[in-house]
């Protein structure tokens, strides 16, 4: 049944797959070759791969996470492939990893619930990830942020898949310990407390969070895990005093960031006032917002918006990656682009139904901090690019270029699809166990 | 834990919301702004394939023409440095500014009056060419007046109008540059403390002093009853209000006609005046000179600053509260109140215009490529500010300023110049802001003039002499 559906889901994604490519293609002939419609093809292999994979391993799995995600990538790397066809090149491959891994956890890690087992092992891992690029991160792109690490010829950014590992960690934690951080042994300041020594891991978390902010110097990955934790620790409990907390605390260290690091105090100064320094701090942002207004209704069409200067570099640095939003916004209007924002927020409320349907704690919790994961993160991107907030750079999940942010979200995306297949397995048992039921009641009901 | 999860949920959707109000704010409501945006570059680039129009002088001289590098127009400036902040730049990396901003779809074509041209040069398959702008800018006149501020090494503006028409005959801005170097130079243009980017003459607020005297003297003369030749006690030659002293720059005890007030440029008279008239008054005729107002010049708005009381860097609406001090202080030209050249320069032409301020316009006519006027600027009217007769008598005062007074500076053998200075005071261990706004020939007036310097010479002259040589020079003497 759920496979059937988004068999049904696909085919309008395969067409608007089609038709991207399609216009790239048209839009810029001149420059790049029939050959790149490929990309197409590649797409089309996936979905059925994909859909496939899922008939035999995860039959009941939610019908709707793989056209949504699938619909995103392929926009993602439509969006990378008119910027540049040579980086779209390195993103199918990254996307066919991320396939990789997204097989190998739906078919390996079926029974996703033993990672309950493994949570401090999983957390610390999370944490030790984050302070080798603490240490040995090298600064790629020159924006003073260390986030990724060489290893042999491969450049990875481990944050992506701290995250993840952290959510789980979160997810087993919050869940054994929920009660007792329900309840109130002490007040701090008026305000109810759970027992301290619960309250130990959690503030492991939060110092960890702010750890990257003063020591990687990186606003988007510590603001997201922050919003992650708090999302879950109020999932877990229910109760706001914790997000209120947490919302104090941030504003606490946002200030003092304010204050004491440069690159957030700039990041808010070009957020007030972007057109001050226009033309040097910045510039980005002013050129973002240039790209998004001259999209309009309908935008300037795919492969026709002025995203390459004269000499065929971006206008707009870090297009492809970070801002790659604004790129979709121009060439596809606010149509486009608040299909795109709809798709996300699909995604999210997929990610949080399977969490309200799932049957245990840990499934509960997990689903909604991915889900949650996936929403801060869209939104601390999308609202910094259009400067709604101010900017901090992270990757639009699923449509950015990057490799460890494409692998770690099909990872993330293992785990709901594994999640919802579990539940809806156990439904249709039970709805099958009914139905064998039924017919004996119903028959000796039924005058004959 | 279902009931925190949905409303996660909740708060997610109306973050999404948020996301998409912000969009459509951006992409609907925004965008002609951002489209607007000197910064923005992209109609640029979309236009360097446009023969772009011709900037020209009065004189039919060109101030802009193109370069053709690879099926791109590339703009350049024969006179490079004469005007920079007026012709503004057309480029590539910074946007545009002046009139290739303002004039941008004469230049390129895509104004409705060029439209039909185009629209058959597209069915020809020729290349799509923009109308010629031809500036009101007299070469001689703003060489003149730029000279005059680079002589002295000095900060400034000039803004010189044709008293009848309010035409541009030269508007100079120095520090100038030249836009040749534009690409060179860019770090360099931005960072300096000079900041030659700036139109002075449009976006300079600089504090008119006893320039300011012309407006308080209109409202004496139509509104408080006074007489030029009309006796006022000036006391010791000090006037303390509510314990503030004004004091003068120099001593004049005793009684003093207004006339000779005027033209020694008295504070403490001046002051007196200002508390009999009161703060309506003065305010209501710093309306009819125009200030609180954006001068309708066709430049870009962006670059085009409204005199009149600035009050923490906001300016203030007439009727703000202020108190016996602040209106004496007023009336003297002090007390926050922020001028640009070109507001001082449009006094001075209604003044010398029987009391009628002109629309101050810089392009005279847009000409196609076979020099067929498409659109001829008619002047007209901006506002009536005072009576012919304040007129006329503000004329003999001025007159007597330059002859007799302050304006010394300013004295032709052979015209007769009107004026009033201004010495305004900035502190910061800066010398003064000069002023010399007034017109020539004081029976006739044709041409009317604002000359101020920054960082002057202590005795406040610097401006006088630049005055009279660009007078001058507009008359063809």
């Amino acid at each position: 049944m759920e496979r059937r559906r988004e068999a049904v889901n696909f085919i309008p994604v395969v067409l608007l797959t089609a038709v991207g490519f399609a216009s790239v293609y048209a839009a810029r002939s001149s420059q790049i070759s029939a050959g790149s419609l490929g990309y197409g093809l590649l797409f089309l292999g996936i979905f059925v791969a994909v859909h496939a994979i899922l008939r035999i391993a995860a039959p009941h799995a939610d019908p709707y996470l793989m056209p949504i995600t699938g619909l995103l990538a392929a926009m993602g790397i439509m969006m990378i492939y008119r910027i540049d066809p040579s980086l779209a090149a390195a993103q199918a491959t990254w996307l066919l990893v991320g396939v990789g891994l997204f097989t190998a956890i739906i078919i390996f890690l079926r029974n996703y619930r033993k990672l309950d087992d493994y949570i401090y092992l999983l957390g610390i891992i999370g944490i030790l990830l984050l302070v080798v690029t603490i240490v040995a991160g090298t600064d790629l792109n020159g924006s003073g942020v260390r986030l990724w690490l060489k290893i042999g010829g491969i450049v990875i950014q481990p944050g992506e898949f701290s995250k993840v590992l952290i959510t789980i960690f979160l997810a087993g934690y919050l869940h054994t310990k929920r009660e007792l951080l329900s309840t109130t042994t002490w007040r701090f300041a008026g305000v109810p407390m759970p027992p301290l020594k619960h309250l130990g891991p959690l503030l492991t978390v939060w110092g960890v969070s702010f750890g990257m902010l003063l020591l990687m110097n990186d606003l988007g990955p510590s603001l997201l895990l922050f919003g992650i934790f708090l999302g879950m620790v109020y999932a877990a409990t229910g109760r706001v005093t914790y997000p209120a907390i947490g919302v104090v605390l941030i504003t606490a260290a946002g200030t003092f960031a304010y204050f004491t690091k440069a690159i957030v105090h700039l990041r808010v100064d070009l957020w007030l006032n972007p057109w001050t320094d226009a033309t040097n701090k910045g510039y980005q942002l002013a050129q973002s917002l240039f790209a998004i207004g001259d999209g309009g209704l309908f935008g300037t069409g795919l492969g026709k918006g002025y995203l390459l200067a004269p000499n065929g570099n971006p206008i707009i640095p870090a297009l492809h990656t970070d801002f790659i939003f604004s790129a979709i916004a121009e060439e596809l209007g606010l149509v486009g682009a608040s299909g795109l924002i709809i798709l996300f927020l699909l995604l999210s409320y997929r990610g949080f139904k399977i969490a309200v349907d799932a049957d245990d704690g840990f499934s509960k919790l997990l689903a909604a901090g991915i889900s949650i994961g996936f929403a801060l993160q869209t939104f601390f991107i999308i609202g910094g690019v259009m400067k709604l907030i101010p900017l901090t750079g992270i990757t639009l999940p699923f449509v950015s270029y990057g490799g460890s942010s494409i692998v770690s979200n099909f990872a993330s995306l293992a785990l709901l699809v594994l999640i919802s297949n579990r539940t809806n397995s156990q439904r249709a048992r039970t709805a099958r166990e009914a139905r064998l039921a039924a017919p004996a009641t119903a028959a000796a009901g039924r005058p004959s | 834990m279902n009931r925190s999860i949905r409303r996660l949920f909740l708060v997610t959707t109306a973050l999404f919301a948020a996301l998409l109000a912000m969009l459509a704010y951006q992409q609907m409501i925004n965008a002609g702004a951002l489209a607007e945006n000197p910064h923005n570059t992209r109609k640029v680039y979309e236009q360097m394939h446009i023969d772009r129009g011709l900037i020209l002088a009065s004189d039919n001289s060109e101030l802009a023409k193109n370069r053709k590098v690879g099926g791109f127009y590339y703009r350049t400036y024969p006179q490079g440095d004469l005007a920079p902040q007026v012709i503004g730049y057309n480029d590539i990396n910074y946007g545009q500014t002046g009139l290739e901003h303002s004039e941008n779809d004469y230049l390129t074509g895509t104004a409705d009056e060029v439209e039909l041209t185009n629209f058959f040069d597209n069915l020809l398959g020729r290349p799509q060419t923009g109308a010629n702008i031809k500036t009101t800018i007299n070469p001689k006149v703003q060489r003149t007046a730029l000279s005059g501020l680079q002589k002295i090494g000095k900060s400034g503006a000039v803004v010189v109008l044709d008293v009848h028409t309010g035409a541009v005959l030269a508007m100079v801005s120095n520090p100038t540059y030249d836009l040749n170097d534009l690409d060179a130079d860019w770090v360099q243009l931005n960072k300096a403390q000079s900041a030659p980017l700036l139109n002075r003459a449009t976006e300079g607020l600089y504090t008119p002093g006893s320039s300011f005297k012309l407006i308080t003297t209109a409202a004496a003369l139509e509104t408080g009853g006074f007489t030029p030749d009309e006796k006022i006690d000036n006391g010791n030659g000090t006037l303390d209000v509510n314990g503030n002293v004004v004091h003068n720059w120099k001593d004049f005890p005793g009684d003093y006609s207004f006339s000779e007030a005027f033209s020694e440029s008295i504070n403490t008279v001046f002051a007196q005046i200002g508390l009999k008239l009161g703060q309506q008054k003065l305010e209501e005729y710093q309306q009819k000179f125009g200030l609180y107002q954006k001068p309708p010049i066709d430049l870009p708005p962006g670059e085009v600053d409204t005199s009149g009381r600035y009050v923490n860097g906001a300016l203030a609406a007439p009727g703000s509260d202020m108190n016996q001090v602040q209106v004496a202080w007023m009336a003297i030209g002090q007390e926050d109140l922020q001028v640009t050249p070109l507001q001082m320069a449009l006094i001075a032409q209604a003044i010398g215009n029987g009391g009628v301020m002109m629309k101050p316009y810089l392009v005279d006519q847009v000409l196609d490529r076979n020099s067929t006027v498409i659109k001829q600027t008619q002047p007209s009217e901006w506002m009536r500010s005072i009576r012919p007769e304040t007129a006329t008598t503000m004329t003999g005062m001025m007159v007597d300023v330059v002859n007799n007074g302050t304006g010394f500076g300013a004295r032709s053998s052979r015209v007769q110049i009107a004026g009033k200075t201004g010495t305004a005071e900035v502190g910061g261990g800066k010398g003064p802001t000069a002023w010399f706004v007034g017109f020539a020939p004081a029976d006739n007036p044709q041409v009317a003039v604002a000359v101020v310097v920054s960082n002057a010479d202590e005795s406040g002259h610097d401006s006088s002499p630049i005055a009279h040589d660009v007078l001058l020079s507009a008359l063809g003497y």
